[in-house]
C-alpha cells in the first residue's frame, strides 16, 4: 500500500523544453492575477492604516504610552491681619483609581476596605464619572482617609490594579466656625461646572471654593497644578529610560506653582471675642470696622457651620439638616439678609431735619405715648413728654422723629439714607452683598400707592426700609470719622508664598457725604448719652465703665406674615414674629476708631438684648486688642 | 534497492568538470539569496523585539536555528528530490503516526488544551510542520502516478483519505490555523496542476459546506477570535486586544517608520509574543509603509522565483513539489500578514523565515530545499 508502484522517477522525465505539467504553464495568467490580487489588497490595507490613518494611529500609540499625572498645587492660606490661619492645609490621604486599569473590581474594594453602602454607592458614582472623562486618568473616589485604609490599600495594589493612595494636602481651617461665612469652604464640582472649569486645569478630584473667600479668592488662592508625564509599558509599569524619555511630548515635569496666600483684615482675637458674645443667642450678626479705613475687624453670622465638615465631608442628611434651619445658616447675616433698622436709622431723619432747617437741636416736642396722623395712630414706645432732639435720641423717642418726618418727606430722608450708603450693596462683593431697600415716594407709586403713614415708618426705620448690617456699620463708622464713607474692605493683601505682595487693597472712599459738622456733633451727643446717661436706651444694659463708647439702638418689629414664616422647626428665643434687637454705635466716643453694629436676629429690644454683646465686644476689644496690634493673646 | 536510489548523489559526472563545480553552476542562487535576505530582516526584526527584554536569548536561539534549517536546506537540496518522493507515502504514514502519538501521550500534558508541542527533546518539533512536507511530497507522488497509472476508484478513495487525515488531526489538535493552511495548499496545487478543474470546484463546495460544522466543534477562544475579528470594537481588551494593538502598531508606522528599535508598541510590550505570530507588525510599525511594501515585494519575488523553477522543472513530481512549497509559502505570507493587519483572525500562521520558532524555520529551509532539489535537477544529464 505505501509502495503502490516500484518505478522509479525516471519514468516521470517529462519533455524537456516544455512544461510537466501543462496545466500549469496555461493557468499561469491566473496564478499571476491572484497573487497581485492578494499583495495589492495587503498593500492596500497597509496604505490605508500606515498613510491614509498613520497620524491619528501614531497618536493613540503615543498615548497608550505617555501618561500624565497631576501634581496637585498648595492652596494658599488664608490668615488674617496678623497671620493667623484662617484656612490651611493638611496631608490627607486619597484614595484614587484609574478606571481603566480597575475594571469592575469594586466589590472588592469594597471588601477591602470594609465600605459602608453609602461611601460605596459614593466611589461608583465617581468611578463612572471618570469612566466617562477619561478612563486613563486616576480619579479621587475616596478623599482624606484614615491611616488604616491607606496601608490597605497600599498593601493590596498589586492585586488591585488601577488603584492608589497620594499623599496630598488636604484644605484644614484650624479655628472651626471661627468666621466661616468670611472664610468660605470648599466641595467638589458637580458635572455642569467640572465641565466649564475642565479648560482651565481642573479635574474631577478636585475641590473648588464655595463660599466666602474661598470663593471669591479662588483664583489667587489655587496656584498651578504641575503635570508629571511619564511613559508606561502595557502593564502599566513605569519607564524611565531614555527611549521612553524620547516619546514624551512637551516638559516631562512641571512644577506645580503654590496658590498666593490671602491676608485678612479681620482680627480673629476679635473675631473670635465677637462669636462668644453672641453665643447665648440664636442667631445674630456682628461687624466691627476701622472708621478711618473701611477695614472689616470682625464680621460674625450665626448660625454657622463648620467649614471643615463643609469641605468634602459632608453627608446628605446633615446637608438637610442644614438647610432645613429656619434661621438659614447659610446666609450670611451680615451681607446678604436685609432687615428692618428700627430706630438705628433714625440718624438719616436727624441729619435731613438738622441740614435743611426743618429742626433744630432745641426745639422741643411734647411726646404724648402717640401721635395721630391721617387717621392712623402711632405709638410711642412711652409717653416721653418734652424733649429736644438729643433727648430723643438718648431716649428713643418716636413721636419725636415722627412729627421731624411730616416736615422732611418721604424722598429727603431718602436722599440722605443713600448718601450714607443704603439701598445699594456696600461693594464689598462677598456673599450675595445685598442692596436692601431705601423707599422713595416713586417706589411707593410702583407698588401701591404712597401714603403719609409710609414716611412716619421710614423715619423710624420701619415699614419698608431695609438694611443690612454691614451697610448700617459703614454708615455708622461715616457718621463716627466725620462723613467720610468707605468702601468697606475685608482683604488687606494677596502675598505669594515667599512673602512678596502681589495686590495691595487700599481703603477706598465711597463718598465723602458732606454732612455738616455741627449736625454731626448733634448726634454724637445724642449717642454717647444713649449709652453713658441715665435714661438711655442702653445705659441699664450697655454702659460700661472700661471703655467709653456711644451709639443707638434699635428694636425694629416684624411684619408677620401669616404661615409662610412659621418655622418648621421650634427653637426656644427665636421666633419670627419677635422684633430684631440692634445697636449701633462706635468706640471710643471721643476720637472714634472702629464701629460696631450688633443685630440679634428676633431677640427683642435692642437695648436690653443687642446693647450688652456690644459692650463685651468693646470691652474685650479696648483691653485685650487695641492695644496689643501685633498678635499674641492678652498681654 | 531502488527505494534508496538517488540519495547523496548529484547528476552523473561529465568530463573534465568536478562534481562541486557542477553543483555550483547548477545550484539555485537566486534562491538561496532571496532566503538569506529573509532571513537577515528576520533577525534584524527579532533583535529589536526582544532587545533588553528577559527574551533577549531568542536572537541567539534563533540563529541557531538559521544556522540549522542551512544544513538541513543542503541536505534536502542534496537529495534526489525523486527519491523523496517515492518515500512519500512512508512520510505520510509517519506523520500521520506522529500526530496521533502527540494526541495519546499529550492528554496527560500541556497547557492552553492545545496537543501541539510534541517535546522531541531540546527540539521542540511539531507534527504539524513535518505533515505540511509530507502532503507536498503526497501530492507530488500522486500526480506523478496519475501520469503512469489508470486510477481505480479505490485508488482515488485511498489518496483522498491520505490527504483529509492528517487535516482532521491537525484540526483536533486543535490548530485550526495550519489546517485551514494545509487545505489551501491541497486546493492550491488541485487548481494548478489538475488537468480537469471540476472535481476541485466540487471539492471546495464541499469544503465549505462544512464551515457550520467545524464552527460548531471549535474551542471557544477560537470562535472568540473569529468574533473579535469580525467587530474588533466589541471587546477591545479582550479577544480583540492584539488585533487593535498590532493595527495600532503597523499604522503607527507612517510612511517611513519609527526607526529600528524605536517602536512604542513593540518596545513597550503592547503586543505579547510579537515575535511569533506578529514580527510583521513589529517591521511595519519600525519600518513604515516603504518597509513592508519592500518585505511583501521580497516574497513576491520569492514566490515568483518558485513558480518560475516549478516552470523548468524536469518531471511532474517536481513541478508540484514547487507548486506545493509555492502555495504554503504565499498563504503563510498572506494570512500572516493579513491578521497583522487585522484583515483575518487571529490564527496561529507564522511568517516564512522571520517569526521566531525552530520548527517554522526548519520546515521552510526543507521545504525550499525541495525547491532547490527540483532545481537543480531541472536538467536531465
Amino acid at each position: 500500500m505505501l509502495m503502490p508502484t516500484g518505478s522509479g522517477g525516471s519514468g516521470g522525465g517529462g519533455p524537456s523544453g516544455g512544461v510537466a505539467i501543462p496545466e500549469l504553464g496555461r493557468r499561469l495568467r491566473w496564478v499571476a492575477l491572484a497573487m497581485i490580487l492578494a499583495f495589492c489588497g495587503l498593500i492596500g490595507r497597509l496604505w490605508q492604516l500606515q498613510v491614509v490613518r498613520g497620524d491619528r494611529y501614531y497618536e493613540r500609540t503615543v498615548s497608550n504610552v505617555v501618561h500624565e499625572r497631576f501634581l496637585p498645587s498648595i492652596r494658599g492660606k488664608i490668615v488674617d491681619r496678623n497671620g493667623v490661619p484662617l484656612a490651611d492645609n493638611r496631608p490627607a490621604f486619597n484614595i484614587y483609581v484609574t478606571p481603566k486599569e480597575f475594571g469592575d473590581h469594586q466589590a472588592e474594594l469594597d471588601r477591602l476596605l470594609g465600605l459602608s453602602e453609602e461611601e460605596s454607592a459614593k466611589v461608583t458614582e465617581r468611578l463612572a464619572a471618570g469612566q466617562k472623562r477619561n478612563p486613563r486618568q486616576a480619579v479621587m473616589v475616596l478623599e482624606d482617609q484614615g491611616e488604616d485604609r491607606a496601608a490597605l490599600v497600599q498593601q493590596a495594589r498589586f492585586r488591585l490594579a488601577g488603584v492608589e493612595v497620594r499623599h496630598e494636602p488636604y484644605r484644614h481651617y484650624p479655628q472651626g466656625e471661627l468666621a466661616a461665612h468670611l472664610v468660605g469652604y470648599m466641595t467638589q464640582m458637580n458635572e455642569r461646572e467640572l465641565d466649564r472649569l475642565a479648560p482651565l486645569g481642573y479635574d474631577a478630584s478636585e475641590l473648588i471654593g464655595r463660599y466666602g473667600l474661598e470663593y471669591e479668592f479662588e483664583n489667587y488662592l489655587r496656584g498651578k497644578k504641575g503635570i508629571e508625564r511619564f511613559a508606561v509599558d502595557a502593564r502599566g509599569q513605569r519607564i524611565d529610560d531614555e527611549a521612553a524619555a524620547g516619546l514624551i511630548q512637551g516638559e516631562r515635569l512641571i512644577e506645580p506653582v503654590a496658590g498666593y496666600n490671602v491676608v485678612s483684615t479681620i482680627d480673629a482675637r476679635l473675631q473670635r471675642l465677637a462669636e462668644r458674645a453672641v453665643a447665648p443667642h440664636r442667631a445674630a450678626a456682628v461687624a466691627v470696622v476701622e472708621v478711618k479705613t473701611g477695614r472689616i475687624l470682625a464680621l460674625v453670622s450665626k448660625p454657622s457651620f463648620d467649614p471643615n465638615v463643609m469641605t468634602g465631608h459632608l453627608t446628605r442628611a446633615e446637608e438637610a439638616l442644614l438647610n432645613s434651619d429656619p434661621r438659614k445658616p447659610f446666609t450670611d447675616k451680615t451681607l446678604a439678609a436685609r432687615y428692618p433698622p428700627g430706630s438705628t436709622y433714625k440718624f438719616v431723619t436727624a441729619i435731613a431735619a438738622l441740614e435743611d432747617g426743618l429742626g433744630a437741636e432745641d426745639e422741643q416736642i411734647d411726646c404724648k405715648g402717640a401721635i395721630e396722623v391721617s387717621g392712623t395712630r402711632f405709638r410711642c414706645t412711652a409717653a416721653h413728654g418734652k424733649l429736644d432732639m438729643i433727648g430723643a435720641i438718648q431716649h428713643s423717642c418716636n413721636v419725636y422723629f415722627w412729627q421731624l418726618a411730616q416736615r422732611i418727606g418721604m424722598d429727603r430722608m431718602a436722599a440722605v439714607a443713600e448718601a450714607y450708603g443704603f439701598g445699594r450693596p456696600t461693594q464689598l462683593g462677598l456673599n450675595g452683598d445685598s442692596g436692601g431697600r431705601v423707599p422713595t415716594k416713586a417706589w411707593y407709586e410702583q407698588h401701591g400707592r404712597h401714603r403719609i403713614g409710609d414716611t412716619i415708618n421710614a423715619a423710624t426705620g420701619q415699614g419698608d426700609v431695609e438694611v443690612t448690617v454691614l451697610q448700617m456699620t459703614m454708615a455708622y463708622a461715616a457718621l463716627a470719622n466725620g462723613g467720610t464713607r468707605y468702601v468697606p474692605q475685608v482683604v488687606d493683601r494677596v502675598e505669594a508664598a515667599d512673602g512678596h505682595v502681589v495686590v495691595q487693597y487700599e481703603p477706598r472712599v465711597a463718598a465723602e457725604i458732606g454732612t455738616p459738622p455741627e449736625v454731626l456733633d448733634v448726634l454724637h451727643r445724642g449717642m454717647w448719652k444713649v449709652v453713658n446717661e441715665r435714661g438711655g436706651t442702653a445705659f441699664d444694659h450697655a454702659h460700661s465703665d472700661v471703655v467709653e463708647f456711644a451709639g443707638k439702638t434699635g428694636t425694629a418689629e416684624v411684619r408677620t406674615r401669616k404661615n409662610k414664616d412659621k418655622p418648621k422647626v421650634e427653637l426656644e428665643g427665636w421666633h419670627p414674629s419677635r422684633s430684631h434687637a440692634w445697636f449701633a454705635g462706635y468706640a471710643p466716643a471721643t476720637d472714634p476708631e472702629i464701629a460696631i453694629v450688633v443685630l440679634i436676629e428676633h431677640g427683642g429690644p435692642g437695648g436690653r438684648v443687642a446693647g450688652p454683646v456690644a459692650r463685651q465686644i468693646l470691652e474685650g476689644w479696648w483691653t485685650k486688642i487695641r492695644n496689643n496690634p501685633g498678635g499674641g493673646d492678652a498681654p | 534497492m531502488s527505494l534508496w536510489k538517488g540519495f547523496g548523489e548529484l547528476p552523473r559526472s561529465q568530463v573534465g568538470v568536478t562534481r562541486w563545480q557542477r553543483f555550483r553552476a547548477s545550484v539555485d542562487v537566486p534562491l538561496v539569496m532571496i532566503i538569506a535576505v529573509i532571513c537577515g530582516v528576520g533577525l534584524l526584526n527579532l533583535y529589536s523585539a526582544t532587545h533588553g527584554t528577559r527574551h533577549h536569548a531568542k536572537f541567539d536561539q534563533q540563529v541557531q536555528w538559521i544556522v540549522i534549517g542551512s544544513i538541513a536546506f543542503v541536505i534536502t537540496t542534496l537529495i534526489d528530490y525523486r527519491a523523496l518522493v517515492r518515500l512519500a507515502w512512508i512520510a505520510i504514514g509517519g506523520a500521520i503516526t506522529l500526530l496521533l502519538v502527540v494526541r495519546l501521550i499529550g492528554e496527560a500534558a500541556h497547557a492552553k488544551g492545545s496537543y501541539r508541542w510534541f517535546n522531541l527533546g531540546a527540539l521542540g518539533g511539531q507534527p504539524s510542520e513535518v505533515a505540511k512536507i509530507a502532503v507536498i511530497l503526497l501530492l507530488a507522488r500522486l500526480f506523478h502516478d496519475a501520469e503512469v497509472h489508470r486510477l481505480r476508484w479505490q485508488d482515488v478513495a485511498l489518496r483522498c483519505i491520505a490527504l483529509v487525515v492528517p487535516v482532521l488531526l491537525i484540526a483536533m489538535q486543535p490548530d485550526l490555523g495550519t489546517s485551514i493552511l494545509l487545505v489551501l495548499l491541497i486546493l492550491s496545487v488541485g487548481f494548478l496542476c489538475m488537468p480537469n478543474l471540476w472535481p476541485m470546484v466540487y471539492v471546495t463546495l464541499a469544503g465549505l459546506a462544512t464551515v457550520p460544522i467545524v464552527w460548531e466543534n471549535m474551542h471557544w477562544y477560537q470562535k472568540q477570535r473569529v468574533l473579535a475579528f469580525l467587530d474588533p470594537g466589541a471587546d477591545p481588551t479582550g479577544a480583540g486586544w492584539h488585533t487593535r494593538q498590532s493595527i495600532f502598531a503597523v499604522g503607527s508606522g507612517k510612511i517611513t517608520g519609527k526607526g529600528w528599535m524605536h517602536g512604542t508598541q513593540n518596545q513597550f510590550d503592547f503586543l505579547p509574543e510579537h515575535w511569533t505570530d506578529f514580527p510583521f507588525s513589529v517591521w511595519a510599525e519600525e519600518w513604515g509603509f516603504v518597509g513592508s511594501v519592500a518585505l511583501l515585494a521580497v516574497f513576491a519575488f520569492l514566490l515568483v522565483w518558485i513558480l518560475n523553477v516549478a516552470m523548468s522543472a524536469r518531471d511532474r513530481a517536481g513541478t508540484v513539489i514547487c507548486v506545493g512549497v509555492g502555495a504554503m509559502t504565499f498563504w503563510h505570507v498572506v494570512v500572516n500578514v493579513a491578521m497583522v493587519l487585522g484583515m483575518a483572525p487571529v490564527v496561529g500562521v507564522t511568517l516564512p523565515f522571520i517569526s521566531y520558532g525552530g520548527s517554522s524555520l526548519l520546515t521552510f529551509f526543507v521545504a525550499m530545499g525541495l525547491v532547490a532539489s527540483v532545481s537543480l535537477r531541472k536538467h536531465g544529464y
